[in-house]
Parts: C-alpha cells; structure tokens; sequence
C-alpha cells in the first residue's frame, strides 16, 4: 500500500488556505480586498498573512497611496509550489479516503 | 490520520474552501459586460455618422465618423474601467489579463489595419464590414473558449456569418448584415451578459473562511 502524504500544516491552516487561494489567481491583492473576500477580522488576517510570509509563501509591499498606507501582497513561486503539492496531497488522501 | 470520519470531513471542507476562494477572486473579473452595450451602441452612431442620418454641423464630417467614434468609446471604457476598478480595490485576475489581452490586441489590430485601409482607399465598404466582424468574431470566439462561455462563441458564429454575407451581398445587404450582429452581439448578449453579472452578485455574500 502507498505511503499516504502529509499535508503542509502551514498551507492547512483554514484561512492561511483560502488566503493562499486567492493570491494564486490574481497578480497581487490589497490587505483589504483580502479582508473582504475572506470576512475575517484585520488581527487574524494580519497574523495568518504574516506566518504565510514567514514562510516564503506570500511577499508583502508596503507603500502609500493618497497618503492612506496600502498593503499589496503577492504569492511567490514557493508559495504556489507548496499550494500545488498541498492540492495534490489532498486529493491523494481523499482518494485513498474512497469518496 | 485519515481513516476517521471527522478527518474525512475536515479534508473535503478544505477542498470545498479552495472551490469557492477560487470561484470568489474569479468574481473579480466579472464587471465588464456593460462594455457590449457600450460599444454596441458606439457602432450604431459611427454607422449612423457615416451614412449621414445624423444631422447637425459636427455630424456632417462624415469621414471622421468612424476614428472619432472609436477612439472617444475606447477613452471612455478605459477612463470607466479605472474609476470602477480604484472604487472596488479589485485586483487583476489571470483570467482578466488573458481577457484584457484578446480585447486589446483586437482593438490594436482594427486601427493597423482599417485605418491605412481607409487612408489609401483600398477595399469598400463591404471589405471593411468582413475585415471588422471578423476580428469581432476571433475575439469572441477566443473569449468564448477561454470562459468556456457557449453564448460568446454564438456569437462569435453570427460576427463570422455576417463577415461571409457582407462579401456575397450587396452593398444594402452587407449593412443591413452588420446591423442585424451589432443587435444580437452586442446589444442583446450585452444586456444578457449584464443580467448574470447583476445575479451573480447578489447571490454572492462575505465568505467567512
């Protein structure tokens, strides 16, 4: 029998996921697009995207708009590698789960 | 480990969490079809200008007609698409690019081409309306596929039956031809196009992730 993946606990993390998610389709996201697509509140978001960044997965830019500070964050090619394995590993685990 | 029902769970859960983030920045994407109607409405006033049915002193440069109508519609759906996009903080999708991209480069391709056209007086009014419903057709037909919308690739259909009719018919033939696609392809599929948006929308809520 197959030996069964790990999935990725930093890419497992249920916001982290769906954060994770959404930068991959897009070139680069506002902290508060983010927070509106996500519904989650500005100190977790802020926390999880933080791990994320921590990891490699996500690059923030930090610059200033009409005075108002922007946070801009996009996914790195770790980050969408890790995103893909993590895919891949969940579905593999599905399928031995025989849905 | 995996053999547990709540682990089963918890793992569907996370599939069905990145369906829906990836369905949710798609959204971002879907704020366009107000430019059908526009430049639907753009052709019935450049035709319009053209063929002198509108009056008036600015009206009768008829040879403008056609580069000051297209060109106004193309700052005026750049100038909107700004404001819409700044408004909503909505970042640019990979979808959106690739759909920026058709449209652009099929725009670029009208001017190279329909301007020297016009300038040099080679081809008539029924080459010009096959050479524009056919690239209105490949970038419907390119759309189509790549939204893997059936709808846009009908359209993409009726663009190239006109093209095709607008060669074999006569002058009369050919604008009614063309009339008759700008109706259906910009106009009806426009406001049809307008209405999923509007459904989408509503039936979209916060996702609480």
């Amino acid at each position: 029998m197959p030996e069964l993946p790990d999935l990725n606990p930093v890419v497992h993390g249920k916001l982290r996921l769906a954060l994770l998610t959404l930068l991959m389709g897009v070139d680069e996201a506002e902290f508060t697009w983010l927070r509106e697509k996500t519904g989650a509140s500005d100190g977790n978001l802020g926390a999880q995207l933080l791990k994320l960044e921590e990891a490699g997965y996500v690059s923030v830019e930090k610059k200033f708009v009409q005075r108002k500070p922007q946070s801009l964050y996009r996914m790195t090619e770790t980050g969408r590698v890790a995103l893909s394995e993590y895919v891949a590993a969940l579905k593999q685990l599905l399928g031995n789960a025989a849905i | 480990m995996v053999g547990t029902n709540a682990n089963d769970l918890e793992l569907k859960e996370r599939l069905e969490l990145i369906e829906s983030m990836l369905a949710e920045g798609r959204r971002t994407t879907k704020r366009w079809s107000w430019t059908i109607v526009l430049w639907g409405v753009a052709f019935y006033v450049a035709i319009g200008w053209s063929s002198g049915m509108l009056g008036g002193p600015i009206w009768g440069q008829h040879y403008m007609a056609w580069p000051v109508t297209m060109i106004g519609t193309w700052l005026l759906t750049w100038g909107l698409f700004r404001r819409m996009r700044s408004g909503a903080k909505a970042p640019m999708t990979t979808v959106g690019r690739a759909m920026m991209s058709i449209w652009t480069a099929m725009g670029i391709s009208m001017f190279a081409l329909l301007l020297p056209m016009g300038l040099s007086g080679r081809g008539d009014q029924q080459v010009y309306v096959a050479v524009v419903t056919s690239l209105l057709g490949t970038a419907n037909a390119a759309s189509g596929l790549l939204l893997k919308w059936k709808a846009q690739f009908a359209c993409a259909v009726v663009w190239w039956l006109a093209s095709a009719a607008s060669l074999f018919g006569t002058v009369t033939q050919s604008t009614i031809a063309f009339l008759v696609a700008i109706f259906l392809c910009q106009i009806v599929f426009g406001i049809y196009a307008m209405v999923l948006e509007a459904r989408d929308r509503r039936a979209s809520g916060a996702v609480h992730a």
